[in-house]
């Protein structure tokens, strides 16, 4: 018999006290894996591509604050900046709904391609969006939940703002990393509102990643001591601030996540000294025929890593298939966007989390085994 | 079958190694259950905490919350003097129109910046919030750029201490006091007078007002006259029933907790398991015996049954105490969906939970110990005599 063969044969010889253990290291590493995803979604949220030349423009008290609509020429006039939108949250429920998860903005549609470039939608389609003040653009996500096609009535009703929207489905977009949202007519807004004369907020376009910076400050400067004064920021530093908002949410989530990991080590630790010390007496034949210790802890090792390699396989390989084959969107009713993804730094960790399962489970054991004298485990019954 | 139950319950401290990982193991998965599952619970208990029976608060139509909602002066001057609202010493109606402000303010420990709720209240909104007491400075003086913070916020928030000044919408704004609201929604509130608050902001209305009925009969009286007026596109509930409804930020939390409570028992599972099957295994011998000294298979499925139960539920109350002594009480804040605003509240580790928590932890140790037990009970008796 080879030494692989001996190694195999034992982690096997209590088929169900591996398969056992083999799926609690399982159930805990899907565990981790998943927390870690919904972890990483708070800290470290997807990007978009044009995002690096996008400048967020917020009211310095805070992002529920409009900002005056003659803002705009100053900032289009700015050095730097290319183009600018107007971005207004409606935060309405779709008809009938008491929850509704997708966002909805007030925009300028023929802004949308020079600030939000990302988004692919059907020329046509955009044409008739521009042209018709009543019509809206939808997120891929969201019209496949709705089964919208152009021309379908999408009527919102207000929850922020005293009014209902009546609108009709002039195309559908995808390609950013949130394709649930939907956009209309900021016009079509004020017209509703009798024109307030003030937006949400200003999302900007620099002409190039390096002008970034001195836009930013050309914004903020221009604003400042006025009655309006503004915040901003790169698209990331802006997403970043919305996340702090969750405040204690990540601190629990990776608490969690240690816990996770504890209790993991603490059950296999347990499972793997149950085997070895029920196996005392071979090891102390294994011993006499002069096996030396680090051959003996080699077989250990061997063993309760071999045992966690394959829960990491079964545990973080089946959460990163599920992740793959699953419509988390439409899963939850559209509540979690559709980008969350086990990524390879994930793998990662969840495999260092193994290995240093497999290491330290087999400490304890082989410990004893190299305290133990032969005669002694020879004698040993159980 | 007292004898059965005391060798069950000896059973336990024989193979106290495996019994002890086993035991910490499910411990951990009730803690961490009760710990998430607490935060909901507290989240709840502000909101239940918060208002007074006789007050009615009134918001805009189809608003979901007072940040959201409007009241003109025009609507609230004619509430105030519907016939049934309580009045005071001279004789002023007992009603405060509320001004909600969402300011951004960095953080205490440098992490950034959240959203604060600022409340403008009129003298009046005072005396109908006794929950809201000053423990530290003093109350704002009406007229000037005065607030007084809770003790929570002031604790998660710089510049909020007695002495400590922060700068929006081009004004400066000094805390003068600290007040401390019993674990209510105003908990997560800084306060100051309305008309500042109104000139500060340039907000010619008001977001919602708050006032004091003198008897139930009133109350319905006036929330019929509110919703056949016509002119008043506003709704009037009692303010108890209002902060009820204000718990959706406790619904994903739940579903969190609920979900790492099952994934992580089938881990913990898996391991009551293995150890079950390791002592059925071990005690083979013990098992024949029992077999011959005439108790039943099911008598012992039944005992193994048993010390699964015994040894879930010492998990159990192990993982209760852990998050009863770790979190119970305290204080810790999110993001309010209603509000917009920081929320703040503190973990709730109640009886009712932690029954929830020990029933839950029986059941994985039931759960756990059925097959070991059923392999237990159909050992054969003879060969099983015979082992080592």
């Amino acid at each position: 018999m080879t030494i692989s063969g001996f190694i195999l044969k034992n982690a096997f010889r209590n088929k169900r006290r591996a398969a056992l253990c083999v799926l609690s290291v399982a159930a805990s590493l899907a565990l981790f894996v998943t927390l870690l995803v919904i972890l990483d979604f708070f800290v470290n949220p997807p990007e978009d591509i044009g995002a690096s030349l996008r400048i967020a423009v917020r009211n310095k008290v805070s992002i529920a604050a409009p900002l005056p609509v003659r803002q705009r020429a100053t900032i289009l006039k700015l050095p730097g900046v290319e183009a600018v939108t107007s971005l207004t949250y409606f935060g309405g429920n779709y008809k009938g709904e008491e929850n509704t998860y997708f966002a909805q903005f007030g925009i300028e549609p023929d802004q949308l391609v020079a600030v939000f470039g990302e988004a692919k939608i059907p020329h046509e389609q955009l044409q008739a969006w521009i042209a018709d003040r009543t019509s809206c653009i939808v997120g891929a996500d969201t019209a496949k939940k709705y089964a919208l096609k152009p021309g379908d009535k999408f009527p919102l009703v207000g929850v922020l703002y005293p009014i209902d929207l009546d609108l009709t489905v002039a195309g559908i977009y995808q390609g950013t990393t949130d394709d649930r949202n939907v956009f209309f007519h900021q016009k079509y807004l004020d017209e509703l509102l009798g024109d307030p004369g003030t937006v949400g907020m200003w999302w900007v376009k620099a002409r190039s990643a390096e002008e970034v910076p001195g836009a930013i400050d050309r914004i903020n400067a221009a604003f400042a001591n006025t009655s309006a004064e503004v915040l901003a920021e790169t698209e990331r530093a802006f997403q970043l601030d919305f996340i702090s908002m969750m405040a204690n949410v990540k601190v629990l989530i990776s608490s969690i996540c240690a816990v996770v990991v504890f209790a993991l080590a603490l059950v296999s630790a347990s499972t793997m000294s149950m085997a070895i010390r029920e196996r005392l007496r071979e090891l102390s034949v294994l011993k006499a025929l002069g096996f030396r210790r680090h051959e003996l802890f080699a077989f250990i090792l061997a063993e309760s890593f071999g045992l966690s390699v394959v829960g990491l396989l079964l545990g973080g390989g089946g959460t990163a298939l599920f992740f793959a084959a699953t419509d988390f969107s439409s899963l939850s009713g559209g509540f979690l966007p559709a980008s969350l993804a086990v990524t390879p730094r994930i793998l990662g960790l969840a495999a260092l989390v193994a290995v240093g399962l497999g290491v330290v489970s087999s400490l304890a054991p082989a410990l004893s085994v190299a305290r133990l004298s032969v005669v002694e485990g020879l004698k040993t019954l159980d | 079958m007292f004898h059965l139950f005391k060798y069950h319950y000896r059973s336990i401290f024989v193979r106290w190694r495996s019994t002890v990982t086993t035991i910490a193991g499910l411990a951990l998965v009730i803690a961490v259950f009760v710990m998430v599952q607490s935060l909901a619970v507290g989240i709840e208990r502000s909101s239940a905490n918060t208002g007074d029976p006789r007050n009615l608060l009134v918001t805009r139509q189809g608003a979901l919350s007072e940040a959201t909602s409007v009241v003109t002066r025009e609507q609230f001057n004619i509430i105030r003097y519907l016939p049934g609202v309580a009045r005071d010493a001279d004789g002023t109606p007992l009603a405060s129109g509320d001004t909600l402000i969402i300011v951004n303010l960095p953080r205490r420990d440098g992490t950034g910046s959240a959203n604060v709720m600022l409340r403008g209240i009129a003298p009046a909104g005072r005396a109908l919030r006794p929950q809201a007491a000053l423990v530290e400075g003093r109350w704002f003086d009406p007229g000037r750029r005065e607030v007084v913070a809770s003790r929570r916020l002031a604790g998660r928030f710089a510049n909020l201490q007695v002495g400590g000044t922060f700068k929006t919408s081009g004004q400066t704004f000094t805390v003068v006091g600290i007040f401390d609201a019993q674990r209510s929604a105003f908990d997560s509130e800084v306060w100051l007078d309305a008309d500042e608050a109104r000139s500060a902001f340039d907000r010619p209305d008001y977001s919602s007002m708050l006032t004091r009925v003198e008897s139930d009969a009133a109350l319905a009286r006036i929330r019929q006259t509110i919703e056949a007026d016509r002119r008043l596109k506003v709704k009037a509930v009692r303010e108890v029933d209002y902060y009820k409804e204000q718990t959706r930020s406790a619904g994903p939390i739940k579903w969190l907790g609920n979900g790492l409570a099952i994934v992580m028992s089938v881990g913990a599972l898996f391991s009551a398991m293995n150890t079950l099957y390791a002592s059925v295994g071990a005690r083979t011998r013990e098992i024949g015996t029992l077999r011959v000294l005439g108790y039943r298979r099911r008598s012992i499925l039944l005992g193994f049954l048993l010390e699964g139960a015994m040894l879930a539920a010492v998990g159990g109350l192990l993982g209760c105490a852990i998050a009863y002594l770790g979190w119970n009480g305290v204080s810790t804040g999110t993001f309010g969906q209603e509000t917009f605003t920081e929320v703040v509240f503190d973990f709730q580790v109640t009886p009712a939970l932690m029954g929830k928590a020990l029933v839950f932890a029986v059941l994985v140790g039931l759960l756990g110990s059925f097959l070991p037990a059923l392999r237990a009970a159909r050992l054969p008796v003879i060969s099983s005599l015979k082992s080592a």
